[in-house]
């Protein structure tokens, strides 16, 4: 018996891309299944995803799906919500895609609060293209590119986000799939900007260089190093480094939804062209006596 | 469909003109195209594009964007093509330049989709108000790897309102993007202009229908059907080399033929696409083949040449891409030069010549100091060419 979440899968496609041992197809189950139990119409849905192994999720999703280009995926999904507002449009997107090249179109949907989801899975590293290093890799992570460490510090992108605008920002990981699944539920049926981070591991490309230890071990790193909130709370800011803070984050539903803003403008300058036109007439038979 | 939608336009000059600015009429031939999608990002020479865009959609009940940067604006207008609705943006070469893998994404997807180029001159932030046509070559091959372009190229208001909508039409008709080229003078000059003028300017390459919201029923028979987001068949899009199925493939054939679709979907109607104005044919020993602001100076230099008895013709080009080969090739054969004069250093010479150095000489005239080419400028290069013809 087909299972459930095969309706939004292109099961033909399968097996899929991704190396023995990645979370993005975890995350990808996730949010199949968080379609199924919202009851998502496969007309209505798009997934947009940009450019690297996590935007590849959009291509197994059989639901109307782009693959686009490096770092606009919020770009392009932005067009297609404010053209076709009924749509429920979801961006998947890596740490490189949304936080490196795309970090623009990211701020600025926070910004606006555009009704779309974004989960953004954060591998800490670019896989597609042999393991180079992230704005979300950690300070000293060995990369093909950061051979001596990298000397950079990665973002907060939950925090990032929050400041810059998004009414809906989780955390999750590929280790605690089920919460993460209930968040991108919530997500999706949030109305606003939803950004979702699923922290994923990559043995391949960023578990080899940095980690001791295969997928098992990265899964139950993630598992030992998440927290809550709440938990989190009690903690100094050195004790919280390192650290995974999962859960929902932070939500507001008081901040305008910029495609609902924009419908009730359309309202207004129709009625406004209206009453011009209407004006415009008797002006004009004026005129004419 | 009602035209002249613009209450702010309506500042009559007299019963039946109005004195529009070019990048206004570009906006309203949009609006009477059907465009109802616009994302941008201001720049000038172009804003004022944007503008009317921003005042005028959301009256007809569509999407005004100004969007954080140029990739922002024309990835927006490909995601809203895809969802069923043309997406349009204007810009100016700093913000071309931005846009140019995103048109290479809408190529491949075959996306519908208008960009315009309010070319100022460069490179890089140049001289924001000096009008310039360095982008004829950008416009062409701007974006990476082998691609067909479709390259209008507006020489006066009027031009920058109808061929907006032949942009709008080829764009849906060929799914593919269309750049529109105006130099900043032809975007910013305001002339009296109405429908009636439009009907007027005839092109000589044919039947143009420049009905309000005209979508040819038919596709190009090289076209790929449509993708359309959220419809029916909820298809995959991809900027990958795809198959039939729109998923990518690595088959050497299939992505062989699949290329050569996208040429041949608009190499093979060039007698549709080309657009263009002859006038004195085959009366000249001289041609001048130009476009955007150089084609007005052409065409007055063909009237002070009437006046001083030089035998001169004029193509006047409103399709730069796919090239009229045809007609280039047809004038070729019979006059002695062909002379191009042109707001940049030869970039559209060169392609002429290409075609035509077998039968004629082709004489660029390049000017990149950020003023016009006058009439006579270009009537004294005529001359010195017939002139030094005589002498021999």
């Amino acid at each position: 018996m087909p299972l459930e979440i095969e309706q939004f899968l292109h099961t033909e496609r399968l097996p899929h891309m991704w190396c023995a041992g990645c979370g993005i197809g975890i995350v990808t189950g996730a949010l199949l299944r968080a379609m199924v139990d919202l009851g998502l119409k496969r007309e209505e849905t798009v997934v947009v995803g940009g450019v690297g192994c996590s935007s590849r999720a959009a291509g197994y999703v059989d639901v109307g799906t782009m693959h686009t280009i490096h770092g606009r995926a919020l770009a392009f999904a932005t067009g297609i919500k404010m053209s076709r507002p009924e749509f429920t449009v979801v961006v998947v997107t890596g740490d490189g895609d949304g936080a490196a090249i795309g970090g623009n179109h990211l701020i600025h949907a926070c910004r606006r609060n555009i009704d779309l989801t974004c989960i953004l899975f954060n591998n800490q590293v670019y896989g597609m293209t042999g393991g180079q290093t992230s704005p979300l890799a950690d300070w000293g992570d060995r990369a093909t590119t950061a051979p001596y460490g990298q000397l950079e510090e990665p973002f907060d992108l939950c925090k990032l986000t929050e400041a810059a605008g998004a009414t809906f920002v989780a955390r999750g990981t590929a280790a605690e799939i089920e919460p993460l699944e209930e968040v991108i539920k919530q997500g999706i049926e949030h109305p606003g900007f939803a950004f979702i981070e699923a922290v994923v591991p990559c043995p391949m490309e960023y578990g080899k260089r940095n980690v001791t230890g295969g997928a098992v071990a990265m899964l139950e790193d993630e598992k030992a190093r998440s927290l809550s909130r709440a938990e989190a709370a009690a903690l100094s800011p050195a004790e919280l480094r390192g650290k995974i803070v999962a859960g929902i984050l932070h939500r507001d539903t008081e901040r305008r939804e910029f495609q609902r803003s924009y419908a009730a403008l359309v309202t207004r300058a129709q009625a406004e062209a209206a009453e011009q036109a209407a004006a415009g007439e008797s002006a004009g038979e004026e005129a004419f006596v | 469909m009602e035209l002249w939608h613009s209450h702010l336009l309506r500042e009559k000059v007299d019963q039946s003109s109005l004195l529009v600015q070019g990048n206004r009429a570009c906006a309203l031939g949009a609006l009477d195209a059907g465009v109802r999608f616009f994302a941008g990002y201001p720049i000038t020479p172009s804003s004022e594009i944007m503008e009317t865009m921003a005042y005028e959609l959301p009256r007809v009940g569509g999407v005004f964007m100004q969007m954080e940067d140029e990739i922002g604006s024309i990835c927006a207008c490909i995601g809203s093509s895809l969802a069923g609705k043309l997406g349009m943006t204007a810009t100016s070469g700093p913000g071309f330049s931005l846009m140019q893998e995103a048109i290479g994404y809408a190529i491949m997807v075959e996306a519908p989709l208008v960009v315009v180029d309010v070319m100022r001159e460069g490179p890089s932030t140049g001289r924001v108000s000096a009008p310039s046509q360095g982008d004829v070559m950008q416009a062409r091959w701007g974006t990476h790897g082998d691609h067909p372009a479709i390259v209008l190229a507006a020489s006066n208001v009027a031009d920058m309102y109808r061929l907006t909508m032949a942009a709008v039409r080829f764009a849906q008709r060929f799914r593919t993007p269309v750049t529109l080229l105006a130099d900043e003078v032809v975007g910013h000059m305001r002339e009296s202009f109405s429908p009636e003028l439009v009907g007027r300017y005839r092109l000589t390459s044919g039947d143009f229908d420049f009905t309000p919201g005209y979508v040819h029923p038919d596709l190009a028979r090289e076209v790929h059907p449509p993708h359309v987001l959220g419809s029916e068949t909820h298809p995959h899009v991809t900027g990958c080399t795809h198959d039939e199925t729109g998923f990518p493939t690595n088959d050497a054939h299939k992505s062989e033929r699949f290329l050569h679709d996208l040429y041949d979907k608009v190499g093979n109607h060039r007698d549709e696409l080309c657009l263009y104005d002859m006038k004195n044919e085959g009366k000249g020993r001289v041609c001048i083949v130009a476009y955007g602001s150089c084609a007005r100076s052409a065409r007055a230099a063909w009237r002070l040449a009437e006046e001083e008895g030089l035998p001169v013709e004029v193509l006047h080009l409103y399709t730069l891409f796919p090239m009229p080969v045809e007609i280039i090739q047809q004038v070729a054969r019979r006059v002695e030069f062909m002379l191009i004069p042109e707001l940049n250093l030869g970039q559209y010479a060169r392609e002429v010549r290409k075609m035509a150095e077998e039968w004629t000489t082709v004489i660029g005239m390049g000017k990149i100091d950020g003023t016009l080419i006058t009439p006579r400028e270009i009537l004294d290069q005529v001359s010195r060419l017939i002139g030094k013809y005589e002498s021999v």
